[in-house]
């Protein structure tokens, strides 16, 4: 999907639609969060990005995003759209008029941007919840109305932080096989945080693991498994495990 | 300020015909000067004839258009007349003395009250009926220095030993301190009014005139107005204000109830009963007891003793300076320089 | 419930003190005779509880007005915020009972001083709570704002003064709770009319029943304008996550 709106201060843009981090470096005062990170994702790749928490997954997503300029290093990355940890939902906003969030600071109107999140209420699972207060909502549905958002931003590139930190295991795991249906059906360049090396392995194609502060590439995982994926595929098992080895988390 | 019309109109709506202040009559504005006049305290009795005479239009007949205004406090009529924010302010003989004593270029133009109102009251079964009988006891005041030398002019007279009369500073509350006992007596309620008032609710009490026990008499209630504001013009306007006041208490004299009418208007929350109580009790001191005298006669005599005894206590510095007051633009006065005192 | 039973309690023990107790009556009345100025002097109490009403409720619109600009502004600029904050401040710091016979002074017996001495009284609150509920807004919808390009103003308008609504209402409601005594100051420092004015004559004739009758309604009135003010805080502000389910 192309998109006139541009991610800001980020030079230069990939007009493709991907991402390219190279050796980027970030500190904040004496702590370095970023010590020497490169990684890609091409067009519509869905890239996880693992490691235990303070690792700077989160800052990366912030210079990709251009919230943030590297100390050292490049980023080029495509116009993105940003779903921050605690999903960024606005309490005095009901579920329709959060999702249109980012049609209206683009400057379109209240009833079009309304119309076009409700068009997707149904395949989100949010039928009959468009009025609905946030404390309404149960986690699984504040995700999908913040995930929702981030779509209708219209970017090529999404930048998820930890979507499903906050939620049960079982919630989790019925978000992570309904994420994975709406990429195929919308697929777009992700780049997903998380510190589950599980949900890594059914989402993305490919891993790229993160050491503890400061950051640095521990290695980095293919995963040309095919779609749709299960927790009990050997393969997924294989590589979960070659994954929190690799992060030194040996049982 | 224009913003503020609209929701005042509406509150004056609501208000109509309730408690509203009175207002000058705008009939005839052409030719009627405007004239403040900064009361003392509250509207109550004691301004009945001023009342009476703007309800009965001697002002507006004398071509004044008269603004009678109520203080928040006793100490603001003397500034705001030196701030020439008011024409004339109603005030009392100590307060003119002090203020002139720092400074004040202001002059007492003409006497409301003849009389000290000031006394020593006690009530019931713990009444101070002889000053001998203050030994002892504590005394309740406004805090005022000059009411403290009332005090000790009143038990040096009567031999009391001052070291054995404790003095306490109640404020404003002297009824309420001496219902409650904190006090045996107090000193500066005005017989007129809170003796009057604590008389008709059964409280019993005991009221001891300030000229009876040794302190020099003087005028309670004073007119002052500034000395710079007396040109030619403000010297008229002054002069028609004092004779329509005049008139006033005179018909106030023939026909108290018209008096009391006129104040409730300016006034809802006073109680008809006893201002009708009070205006009875005052009238005689309205006037000076000499009646070839003008209404608002002002003695030099006693003012001049009463300067002293001032001095003599410590309450004022300077020595004696221009007079402080004036009967020249009394009714009938100022045709004959021999009866003013201006020096 | 059981608040009012305690209420009662205190009622029926100040009517048999007074009663009983041998308190004179002038000094402290009891309740029935409160109750009784209450209806007795209604012609009387009622256009003056109107004014002091009317007093504090501009009083307050011009507080909530100006504290409102003074929030953003410090918000929005640093320089206003180096400018303002010593004023704001001091604000709170001017004991009204000094000022208040100062701006009667200025400005006369009129509506204007009330209005103006009731808006110093309740800026404060207003100004310090909203200007502190701009700034504490949740950092993930505004990195989530700053991603999709929002302008200030945007973020202004659709974050930040919509987040800051809580804060604004606890300034508001100490506000409104403040408002009356600002009034009742003013109103003793020169008028004609009003309840704190009704007080004062009331006192000075020993009509004081009629005092506690006003009294009374003064605390009314504070009392309806605090639950006004969270009855609309409750539908403006109510998607509010309170640490205690259920509580106002």
């Amino acid at each position: 999907m192309k998109t006139e709106v541009e991610a800001p201060g980020v030079e230069p843009r990939d007009v493709s639609g991907g991402v390219t981090i190279a050796g980027v470096e970030k500190s904040f005062g004496p702590v370095r969060a970023l010590d020497g990170v490169s990684l890609r994702a091409e067009p519509r790749e869905v890239v996880a990005v693992a490691g235990p928490s303070g690792c700077g997954k989160s800052t990366l997503l912030e210079l990709v995003c251009g919230l943030q300029r590297p100390d050292a290093g490049a980023v080029t990355a495509a116009p993105a759209a940003l779903m921050p940890q605690r999903d960024g939902l606005l309490p005095w906003l009901s579920a329709l008029d959060n999702a249109a969030l980012a049609l209206r600071v683009a400057g379109v109107g209240r009833a079009a941007a309304r119309a076009a999140a409700r068009e997707h209420f149904a395949a989100f699972g949010l039928e009959g919840f468009e009025r609905a207060r946030l404390r309404e909502l149960s986690g699984g549905m504040r995700q999908r109305v913040a995930f929702l958002r981030t779509l209708l931003a219209g970017r090529p590139l999404l930048c998820l932080d930890e979507p499903f930190g906050a939620l049960d295991a079982l919630t989790r795991l019925t978000m992570q096989r309904w994420l994975a249906d709406a990429l195929e059906r919308e697929p777009r360049t992700v780049l997903l945080v998380t510190h589950d090396v599980e949900e890594a392995a059914l989402l993305a194609d490919r891993i790229v693991l993160l050491s503890p502060r400061p950051g640095r590439v521990v290695e980095t995982l293919d995963v040309p498994l095919r779609r749709p994926r299960h927790r009990s595929d050997p393969a997924i098992v294989a590589l979960r495990e070659r994954a929190l080895a690799a992060l030194g988390a040996d049982s | 300020m224009t913003r503020l019309l609209l929701p005042l109109a509406l509150l004056l709506l609501l208000l109509a015909g309730c408690g509203e202040k009175e207002e000058p009559s705008a009939a005839g504005a052409r030719d009627t000067e405007s004239f403040t006049v900064m009361l003392d305290y509250f509207p109550n009795a004691d301004h009945a004839g001023i009342y009476a005479a703007q309800a009965s239009g001697e002002y507006e007949r004398a071509g004044l258009d008269v603004e009678i205004q109520a203080p928040p406090d006793a100490a603001v009529p003397l500034k705001l007349l030196q701030a020439g924010r008011v024409d004339l302010a109603i005030s009392y003989e100590p307060e003119l003395l002090l203020a002139r004593d720092q400074g004040a270029d202001l002059i007492a133009v003409g006497a409301l009250v003849q009389k000290p109102l000031t006394s020593l009251m006690s009530l019931g079964d713990r009444a101070i009926e002889r000053p001998e009988q203050l030994a002892g006891k504590r005394v309740g005041t406004s805090g005022l220095a000059y009411q403290s030398a009332y005090l000790r002019t009143i038990l040096e007279q009567a031999g009391v030993d001052p070291s054995t009369v404790k003095e306490t500073n109640v404020g404003f509350k002297l009824t309420q301190a001496m219902l409650s006992k904190q006090v045996d007596a107090t000193l500066g309620a005005f017989w007129n009014y809170e003796g009057v008032d604590l008389e008709r609710r059964d409280r019993d009490p005991e009221i001891l005139r300030m000229e009876d026990l040794g302190v020099p008499t003087y005028n309670e209630l004073v007119f002052v107005a500034r000395r710079g504001d007396l040109d030619e013009v403000g010297a008229s306007r002054l002069r028609r204000f004092l004779q329509a006041t005049a008139r006033g208490h005179e018909a106030l004299e023939r026909r108290p109830a018209a008096g009391v009418d006129a104040l409730l208007e300016a006034d809802g929350g006073l109680d008809r009963g006893l201002q009708e109580a009070v205006v009875d009790a005052t009238l005689p001191v309205f006037f000076p007891e000499d009646d070839e005298r003008p209404f608002g006669y002002q003695d030099p005599a006693e003012w001049a003793a009463y300067e002293d005894w001032m001095r003599e206590n410590g309450l004022i510095k300077r020595p004696a300076g221009r007079a402080p007051l004036t009967n020249e633009f009394l009714p009938g006065e100022g045709l004959d320089p021999g009866t003013s005192g201006l020096g | 419930m059981t608040a009012a039973l305690i209420v009662l309690v205190l009622l029926a023990g100040w009517e048999a003190l007074v009663r009983l107790g041998g308190i004179d009556d002038l000094l402290l009345p009891a309740p029935t005779q409160v109750l009784d100025a209450l209806w007795t002097d209604r012609d009387l109490l009622a256009p003056d509880l109107a004014v002091t009403t009317w007093e504090v409720l501009l009083g307050l619109a011009a507080a909530i007005a100006a504290g409102g600009a003074v929030a953003i502004a410090m918000h929005v600029s640093s320089e206003a915020r180096r400018a303002l904050r010593p004023l704001v401040i001091g604000s709170q710091a001017v004991p009204v009972p000094v000022i208040a016979p100062l701006v009667v002074l200025v400005l006369g017996f009129g509506l204007a001083p009330k209005i103006l001495l009731v808006a110093l009284v309740c800026f404060f609150p207003v100004a310090i709570n909203l200007y502190d509920g701009l700034r504490d807004t949740d950092p993930d919808a505004r990195k989530l704002l700053r991603s999709l390009d929002a302008s200030r103003w945007q973020t202004l308008r659709m974050l930040e003064l919509p987040g800051a609504l809580p804060s604004a209402f606890t300034g508001i409601k100490i506000a409104a709770a403040v408002a009356v005594i600002g009034a009742v100051f003013a109103e003793w420092s020169g008028s004609d009319s009003g309840l704190g004015h009704a007080l004062l004559i009331a006192n000075g004739q020993l009509a004081t029943a009629r005092a506690f009758a006003a009294t009374f309604l003064l605390f009314l009135l504070a009392v309806c304008l605090y639950g006004a003010f969270a009855l609309l805080e409750r539908r403006v502000a109510g998607w509010t996550p309170r640490s205690t389910p259920g509580g106002p």
